[in-house]
């Protein structure tokens, strides 16, 4: 009676929605964890010995778990397939089964802390893939972090004493690499540092979105990133002008460091920090803080193809010994317009005067003579008898308006500002150890008068 | 005299025995549908079948003359609506909770995952659905003889099948949602552009204005969530379920699907599949049309071929109906069990995703406001709508209704548009993106000159000249009207490719998604 073809449409249609539906409620009833927890019973049973724990192994129910963390309004679901994580019989199974290592659970309670606000990743998540968050495609801003760098997690609520000797190594050292290669030379964090870079405060918490991944081998995650950015800079940021240098294990240690300086903060509660007052530190650590990444050990002046210009050899006995101290704070102070030398005063790159005062004489502690004293009169200087030397004798290495070339930039404030004395005595001596050569007339036969042209000259740039 | 009065205990155990029977009974006034009286009794009696005739026209049957697209729309309406209403149960219109309820439903939820995406497939195929009723309505040239005024609810069933599916994109407060709306509200905003040429934004910002309506702010935030979702669950269905209504007692009142005025049996390409009119027999006679509600209007009713050409429509319709159902409910599951919904991070105004795409059946608009917002998001779209709306007051010559492209006049036309309008259209995005247009060669030109002269507009003026000349080369408005839909097709669906496939970050052209800078 029927149509036979709209009969056999729904009767073919039935039967494959039956089907469909069926395959639904399959998949539904059988999911991931399901497996996990399945097996995690089994192991459990079999290492259980004593009859209590055998009647406990019994009674495991599967099904959906989830810790409610109160203090953290959110939910961790990880349990769901790492059954075991406080049980102690699962201490020699593998991972996933695996009870947690160490005694951290002891001292931080999972049902208080949960799993994410260590390990990162998506805690409400209910399968491996998007749990652990790796790769783009699952959407969620913070991976699971790889436990080499778990320790980055420790400094949310612990401070560096107290991780020195309770089992936060690692980030601790990396933080000791933080301060002695210089780092915040460029970078500032809290404030403090120079410009050049980014600034690094809650780096740690920044989403992946953050890190440009084209040129990153391997897995496409931050602590990647991070690591052969340490490794090479130019490899992952072509532009960079960063200068570093480490090995792969101190990439390591830094990466984990960088990772741990987080903008979001655990609640109160959680925070564990002993507050010690901060105290000027002395020259040296200074110098390694913030000038070693570009200066060095400063003994020797070099042309640095990335900032694009030569980095003066600051604890060079020459230059030091025709530069008094206030010359030098004047030049830390004021920085050098026109070249990556920053200004590093408390309202710029956050230094205090008192840490400029030491790392000046940490400087001057390499200063063993002092030059020959000036016979010249130094107000009688003619701009334009100066300027026909300059063009002949100086313009080839400065530049013929003093923008600086092999040699110093020289139209900025630092040399505006430095005394005439400190010029002519560098002009006159040279620079040792570096491609300026004395210009006196134990040298290249300069008059003092024809120096003093040549100053009242460079003045004017 | 004992025997004919049953004791109340028999009386009651005799009713529990007949339940079944006086159950149905209740059910079907009519009883059992074993005659023609009592099936047509069937369909005039139940709530939701009298919509429809107690006998059908063997053409609307016919599953190559509707491919049962309207009705597929419609179902898939119905999918997404229950479906809807499943996800509300565990959604949260908060930003605080939206974006972690929509993750809970994907991850702990019996079977939310599924729920949610035949939510999101079944709405985002009634688009596709509607779009290709509409193109069934309009090549077989059934906006005519009364039915013009259903095609005018149809494109704004249309209009508020996008804004539906808009406003649901919305709601999960992730990357896609809240860079959406910011897109959306730009677009909202772009009269901007035109006050801002003429210097009025100072004194009467409209777009300003219209996108503070929207977002309940400046920038999308908690509000706006609250306000969309209240478009998206609350008023939109109403509106939509009020004119679909409209819309189905309209087809009944124009007289039925169209046919063709020379229809018979015998040259039908689909007999196999259909059951062919008893012409004994029966309670009809073979020279009444009967309209159990009313005479239809238009078609003259004492025609006796009509009624020769239909069937009962139960069970001929009601099966062909169940079919396409069971069928789009199949479909929708089917894809919905392999392809998720998309969700990405929780939204974060701090990270601009680049493209920020608007959803993909906006992307066409996109791609013309990436020439000029204002053109692009407003006039065009309003013209097009305004155009596609009139097709039936502008193209009245009645013959011809029912039949596919009204012959092969058309079929040639719509062939001819199709591959004219691919290539021209191909073309001119080709220059575009090679050469780029004004901004590109004249740096400071002035806005004013973007905004009248820019390939969207060129494109609209094409589209106006070639039906034209289509009307005046065939001497007939309905090819023109033919040439003027299939450019609205192929307009929208190779902008849409292109604003979904070859754009990437910065809007700029990619041959594929493989080939953008990854990040």
């Amino acid at each position: 009676m029927q149509s036979r073809f709209y009969a056999s449409l729904l009767l073919i249609s039935a039967l494959i929605l039956l089907a469909l539906v069926s395959y639904a409620g399959l998949r539904e009833l059988n999911p991931e964890w399901k497996t996990y927890q399945t097996e995690y019973k089994r192991l459990f049973q079999k290492n259980a010995s004593s009859p209590d724990m055998k009647k406990k192994a019994e009674e495991y129910a599967v099904g959906v778990r989830q810790i409610y963390l109160k203090d953290l309004n959110k939910v961790d679901r990880c349990d769901i397939c790492h059954a075991g994580l406080e049980n102690p019989l699962m201490a020699k199974e593998k991972v996933p089964y695996k009870q947690h290592s160490g005694a951290y659970l002891k001292d931080h309670p999972i049902t208080r802390f949960g799993c994410t606000i260590c390990h990162l990743g998506q805690g409400n998540a209910t399968n491996k893939k998007e749990a652990h968050a790796e790769g783009h495609e699952t959407f969620w801003d913070f991976p699971i972090l790889p436990l080499k760098h778990i320790q980055s997690s420790c400094t949310q609520c612990h401070d560096m004493d107290f991780l020195s000797k309770h089992g936060g190594e690692v980030v601790v050292e990396g933080k000791k690499l933080f301060d002695e290669k210089g780092c915040r030379g460029c970078h500032k964090l809290n404030g403090n540092g120079g410009s050049l870079g980014k600034a690094l405060d809650g780096v740690g918490s920044q989403p992946i979105h953050y890190f440009p991944m084209r040129y990153v081998d391997g897995e496409r995650t931050q602590p990647s990133w991070l690591k052969q950015h340490f490794d090479d800079p130019r490899k992952v940021v072509p532009e960079s002008i960063m200068k570093v240098k480490m090995t792969s294990e101190e990439a390591e240690k830094l990466t984990t460091y960088i990772l741990s300086i987080r903008t979001v903060d655990p609640p109160k509660a959680f925070r564990n920090f002993n507050y010690v007052p901060v105290v000027a530190k002395d020259g040296h650590a200074l110098f390694n803080m913030y000038c070693v990444a570009c200066h060095a050990d400063g003994k020797l002046s070099a042309f640095d193809e990335n900032l694009k210009g030569t980095i003066p050899a600051i604890e060079n006995t020459a230059f030091l010994k025709n530069a008094d101290n206030k010359f030098l704070e004047m030049v830390i102070t004021e920085g050098r317009k026109g070249t990556p030398m920053t200004s590093w005063q408390k309202t710029s790159a956050g230094l205090s005067d008192v840490e400029i005062k030491n790392i000046v004489s940490y400087i001057a502690e390499q200063r063993t003579e002092t030059g020959k004293p000036v016979s010249a009169n130094l107000k009688a200087g003619d701009k334009e008898a100066g300027k026909e030397i300059f063009n002949i004798r100086c313009a080839l290495c400065h530049g013929d308006k003093g923008q600086g070339g092999l040699g110093l930039n020289l139209s900025n404030q630092a040399v505006k500002k430095a005394d005439d004395q400190y010029l002519f005595k560098t002009i006159r001596d040279g620079r040792t150890t570096t491609p300026m050569p004395p210009f006196g007339s134990d040298g290249l036969g300069l008059t003092d008068q024809q120096i003093v042209n040549v100053i009242s000259y460079i003045k004017t740039f | 005299m004992s025997e004919s009065i049953k004791s109340g205990i028999e009386q009651f155990k005799d009713n529990i025995c007949g339940l079944k029977d006086s159950l149905t009974k209740s059910y079907l006034r009519a009883g059992i549908p074993t005659s023609d009286m009592s099936r047509s009794a069937l369909m005039v009696n139940n709530f939701f079948l009298h919509i429809q005739g107690a006998k059908t026209h063997i053409n609307t049957l016919r599953p190559t003359y509707t491919f049962g697209m309207g009705l597929i729309a419609f179902y898939l309406f119905l999918i997404t609506s229950v479906s809807g209403a499943l996800v509300m149960i565990f959604y949260n219109p908060s930003i605080e909770n939206a974006y972690s309820t929509v993750k809970d439903l994907n991850y702990v939820v019996f079977a939310g995952r599924l729920m949610r995406n035949v939510h999101k497939w079944s709405g985002e195929g009634m688009i596709v659905f509607v779009l290709l009723h509409m193109a069934r309505v309009l090549y077989t040239n059934s906006y005519k003889r009364g039915r013009e005024f259903n095609w005018l609810i149809g494109i704004i069933l249309l209009v508020l099948t996008f804004v539906l599916n808009l406003t649901g994109y919305m709601l999960p407060w992730d990357q896609l949602s809240y860079w959406a709306l910011v897109i959306v509200s730009n677009i909202i905003q772009s009269p901007k552009e035109l006050t801002d040429i003429l210097g009025l934004t100072k004194f009467i910002n409209i777009g300003g204005m219209q996108k503070e309506f929207f977002l309940a702010g400046t920038v999308p935030g908690a509000a706006t969530l609250n306000r969309v979702y209240f478009l998206h669950i609350m008023l939109l269905p109403i509106i939509i379920t009020t004119f679909i209504g409209v819309h189905f007692w309209r087809i009944r009142k124009d007289g039925g699907l169209t046919k063709p005025d020379n229809f018979t049996t015998s040259d039908n390409t689909d007999k196999g599949n259909l059951t062919m009119p008893v012409k004994t027999g029966g309670i009809f006679t073979t020279n009444k049309t009967y309209g159990l509600m009313t005479m239809s209007k238009g078609g003259s009713p004492a025609v006796d071929k009509d009624v020769e050409n239909t069937v009962l429509s139960w069970p001929n319709l009601a099966i062909a109906e169940a079919s396409v159902f069971i069928l789009s409910l199949a479909a929708v599951i089917g894809y919905s069990l392999f392809v998720d919904a998309p969700l990405k991070e929780a939204a974060n105004a701090l990270i601009p995703e680049n493209p920020a795409k608007a959803p993909w059946y906006f992307l066409g608009l996109q791609e013309m406001v990436s020439y000029s917002a204002f053109m692009g998001s407003i006039v065009i779209p309003s013209l097009s709508v305004l155009g596609l709306a009139l097709i039936p007051y502008l193209d009245r010559d009645q013959r011809d209704a029912g039949i596919w492209f009204s012959g092969d006049a058309g079929k040639k036309v719509a062939i001819k548009t199709l591959i004219v309008g691919s290539v021209c259209l191909v073309g001119m995005l080709a220059f575009v993106v090679n050469f780029g247009w004004f901004r590109n060669w004249w740096p400071s030109i002035g806005q004013i000159w973007i905004l009248l002269i820019n390939p969207a507009n060129l494109w609209l003026l094409f589209v106006c000249a070639w039906s034209i000349w289509i009307i005046k080369s065939t001497g007939s408005t309905r090819m023109g009207a033919i040439a003027l839909f299939t450019m609205f097709l192929v307009s929208y669906l190779i902008l849409t490719y292109v604003g979904t496939e070859l754009r990437g970050p910065n809007w700029e052209f990619f041959w594929s998604k493989s080939q953008w800078p990854i990040h």
